[in-house]
């Protein structure tokens, strides 16, 4: 059973559009394996949109072109004709390993898969400055060594299992870490995750330490 | 006294007027938009216009603070209700939603568009306007490995389906197969030789 969610904040957030893509399109991916999610998110949208157009004091609007030009203008055009969405499945393989990913990805662009060890990762390209996001996949047995995060580290897993030291996880587990977690991964059957993350890791252990290779590698 | 009995008759009132209001107003919403949807009535979407265009750019002016960048997301959300207004199913929800949702998509693209230059118009994958599955209660992909294989299985000849789905998923052994299928046992080990290839090939495994 899915036991880690988004809280509500970052919902609300969600629901008005004022995440980065790769938060939000974490959350879609939780929220089509979460029916509770999927009706909360329902639930605030239709609150946030009352809240949005019951205003009244706006009678004084001032727009920038022509109100009865654009008028004309727009019901001159065509009717959208009804598309049923392409839901192609997208796929990433792994060392041979194919994982379908979720509708969301289907238009986001990854990076060559990259590899050290037991962990596979491919960017995903969104161009979001700071914030990194990538598919990170785990081999049986493999894990990250201790870290902690200066920024904050979302997790979304997609297929498989791993556990720290807080706890086993499923697919559709929405994990948030920030600077007062420390933990040390270990997937024994493999698994691959969707992670979006605002900074470099940082290891506090042994050689990772000094060298930090597999942080700028998952950040 | 008199006062305060006054006031709590005038709020208990204006929160119903209010509420009435807002009745009448999702009802007349709702014909504007049935009326665009089926018969593209001008003068209904003009309704809409005034009824939605002024707040959105109050709202989009406060998000975007910028004037030009609100103007932009008003002609744009305005010119999809026109185009989907037949989309719209107000069995499914508030007409006020359904535009507060064109509203947010349009608005997200724009910020996109400026903050990392990307033209992915990715809205329309994170909020759907039509909601294509419903939602699993399993987690999606528990058996994506297997349904992969069985896909592909069905890709193979015949002789080699049987002999691939007798070994693999009924779990017999080559000679019970040979003896079950009436083939020498060669032939059996040939064909699982070659079926085995053939998925190996399809699943994207070189050898």
């Amino acid at each position: 059973m899915i036991n880690h969610h988004p809280k509500l904040n970052l919902l609300i957030q969600h629901v008005n559009g004022e995440l980065p893509a790769s938060i939000s399109a974490g959350i879609k991916i939780h929220s089509d394996m979460c029916k509770q999610c999927s009706e909360q998110i329902a639930e605030l949208t239709k609150h946030e949109a009352k809240l949005s157009f019951s205003q009244t004091n706006v009678d004084d609007a001032e727009f920038g072109f022509d109100v009865d030009a654009l008028i004309n203008d727009i019901t001159q055009t065509q009717p959208e004709p009804e598309v049923i969405p392409d839901n192609k499945p997208v796929a990433v393989t792994f060392r041979g390993v194919t994982y379908k990913l979720p509708n969301v990805m289907k238009h986001m662009e990854l990076g060559k898969p990259a590899q050290i060890g037991k962990l596979s990762r491919s960017r995903i390209l969104l161009d979001e400055g700071h914030i990194h996001s990538s598919l990170l996949r785990i081999e049986a047995g493999g894990g990250i060594p201790e870290h902690t995060h200066n920024g904050y580290e979302i997790t979304l897993l997609l297929e498989g299992n791993f556990k720290d030291d807080m706890g086993e996880y499923v697919p559709g587990d929405f994990i948030v870490l920030d600077g007062n977690h420390q933990h040390q991964p270990v997937s024994e059957q493999g698994c691959l995750c969707y992670t979006v993350v605002s900074d470099s890791l940082h290891f506090t252990q042994g050689i990772n330490k000094l060298l930090n290779p597999i942080g700028s590698f998952i950040y | 006294m008199q006062v305060v009995q006054s006031n709590v008759t005038n709020k208990f009132t204006g929160s119903v007027i209010n509420s009435m209001a807002s009745d009448t107003q999702h009802t007349d919403i709702c014909l504007w938009l049935d009326a665009v949807a089926t018969s593209r009535d001008k003068a209904a979407f003009t309704q809409l216009f005034h009824f939605f265009a002024p707040k959105i750019l109050h709202i989009s002016q406060s998000k975007l603070f910028d004037k030009s960048l609100a103007n932009e997301v008003v002609q744009e959300t305005m010119t999809n209700v026109w185009k989907k207004a037949h989309l719209f199913n107000s069995t499914k929800g508030a007409p006020t939603t359904w535009v507060f949702t064109i509203m947010r998509n349009v608005t997200f693209d724009i910020l996109r568009k400026l903050q990392s230059n990307k033209e992915d118009n990715l809205s329309e994958d994170i909020w759907p306007m039509i909601e294509d599955q419903a939602i699993e209660d399993e987690p999606f992909s528990d058996h994506i490995e297997q349904k992969n294989i069985l896909a592909v299985i069905d890709k193979l000849p015949k002789n080699q389906q049987e002999v691939i789905q007798a070994y693999y998923f009924m779990e017999m052994s080559q000679e019970q197969l040979a003896q079950h299928l009436d083939l020498p046992l060669g032939t059996v080990k040939s064909r699982l030789r070659l079926a085995l290839s053939k998925l190996k090939e399809h699943l994207g495994e070189k050898e």
